[in-house]
């Protein structure tokens, strides 16, 4: 009988701790980034991984996105398995050309004598920094054969989903949130992976289904809190997995609620949300749908900017609202 | 007079922290500048030190524990011998200094 103790852990301790546990069970896991080593990440992070695997394993990289992933690509491909951490992923757009064409690719290219186990890991999302520093977009990588997303909204899942993707046979990319690094969360003492593909509901209502993950979840939930002191009841699913996505329990959802919200932080346009009701339309008869996003610019520096652009509690809660009132 | 030690703020971004180490047990007096509990934020150690003297009566929340900013973490007094009170709604809190780095 497993136990259920829970320990409280920051966000980057989660991730230290999937990280050190795999990499103490394969000593084939490396890890390659900006600032990784005696530095510990830029989010503090990969923090005593270096001292305890040493500089074999964890190794700096200097500022070259292509060439990074094109390394952990090749080394992945030797029988290594590499994690290679892209500090912003708005950066994650220079490495493009090795991740699709060659780590989503190989295992076709060459009729499964190749295989690159590989996890990129990103950081997502506006926190101040300004156009080039807080994109979000996932939504482009959904769409490539071969390649497996996945997006953490809690330390638990950052812990269990970091454990699966670096166990996984081809590349993964691992997306957190530059606003998830404050947040803390308990997570189980024992090990436990969160399987690839598992979208889980955070909250359980009756009148509208939001989907949603990573940071914008805790956008989810404050939005849920409000709405319920006006008698309307949100169930939320974090989606936690991109590609592959988990429609039957999204479908499961907004079959018995009837309405469905989609929230992501990043575009509209071909995103998260446009694909996940496109395929709940498929599944289901009258569903009423919306979807919330970014609005279309860049997101600025300007802090009255970026909250105009990015979706907060006030654009979903009149969301919903409108959403019922179409019944 | 009876005081609360909450945790200090704001600090940017931070909603709540673990306490890493207290610098004193139970009945430790602390002048202005000593250091009372040091503090883990998502990325850095909070000091907390006292801006005036004050002995520490009851810890709240242990080593390992996790507070909210503003909320308290120990009592403290400026007499060993006053009584605690039962809630420590209208207790004010102790002048602190902290630092973060």
């Amino acid at each position: 009988m497993s136990s259920d103790a829970r320990q409280k852990l920051f966000f980057r301790e989660a991730i230290i701790r999937a990280l050190r546990e795999e990499m103490d069970r394969n000593e084939r896991i490396i890890v390659l980034g900006q600032d990784v080593a005696e530095f510990g990440g830029s989010y503090r992070e990969f923090e005593g991984l270096f001292e305890r695997f040493g500089r074999a394993r964890v190794r700096n990289t200097p500022v070259a996105e292509s060439a990074m992933i094109g390394l952990g690509v090749g080394a992945a491909a030797a029988g290594l398995r590499a994690l290679v951490t892209i500090t912003y992923m708005d950066f994650l757009m220079l490495g493009l050309d090795p991740l699709v064409n060659y780590a989503a690719k190989a295992r076709y290219k060459t009729g499964g004598q190749i295989e690159v186990p590989l996890v990129v890991k990103t950081t997502a999302g506006a926190k101040g920094q300004g156009v080039a520093h807080s994109q979000c977009i996932e939504a482009w990588l959904m769409a490539v054969p071969g390649l497996k997303v996945v997006a953490p909204a809690t330390p638990a899942d950052a812990y269990g989903l970091l454990k699966s993707a670096l166990r996984e046979r081809g590349p993964v990319v691992y997306v957190d949130h530059k606003r998830l690094f404050p947040t803390a969360g308990e997570v189980p003492n024992e090990e436990t992976l969160i399987p690839l593909g598992e979208a889980a509901i955070r909250r359980c209502g009756s009148d509208v289904t939001i989907a949603t993950f990573s940071f914008m979840t805790r956008i989810a939930e404050r939005s849920a809190e409000r709405l319920a002191a006006e008698g309307i009841s949100c169930e939320i699913v974090d989606l936690r997995s991109l590609a592959p996505l988990d429609m039957a329990t999204v479908c499961g959802s907004a079959g018995r609620t009837g309405a469905l919200l989609t929230l992501e932080e990043g575009q509209l346009s071909c995103g998260v949300g446009a694909e996940v009701i496109f395929r709940a339309r498929e599944s289901l008869a009258n569903l009423r749908t919306a979807r919330i996003g970014a609005l279309p610019a860049p997101v600025s520096s300007n802090p009255i900017l970026e909250a105009a652009c990015i979706p907060d509690v006030e654009r979903v809660t009149d969301a919903v609202r409108g959403l019922l009132a179409s019944r | 007079m009876i005081y609360k030690l909450v945790v200090p703020g704001p600090i940017e971004d931070v909603e709540e922290v673990r306490v890493l180490e207290w610098h004193g047990a139970s009945g430790r007096a602390f002048e202005a500048g000593d250091l009372i509990v040091e503090l883990e934020t998502y990325k850095a150690i909070v000091e907390v030190r006292a801006a005036q003297h004050g002995i520490l009566r009851a810890l709240l929340c242990a080593a390992g524990e996790w507070q909210k900013v503003g909320l308290p973490l120990a009592v403290m007094s400026d007499d060993g011998a006053e009584a605690l009170p039962d809630s420590l709604a209208a207790v004010a809190e102790l002048p602190v200094e902290f630092e973060v780095s």
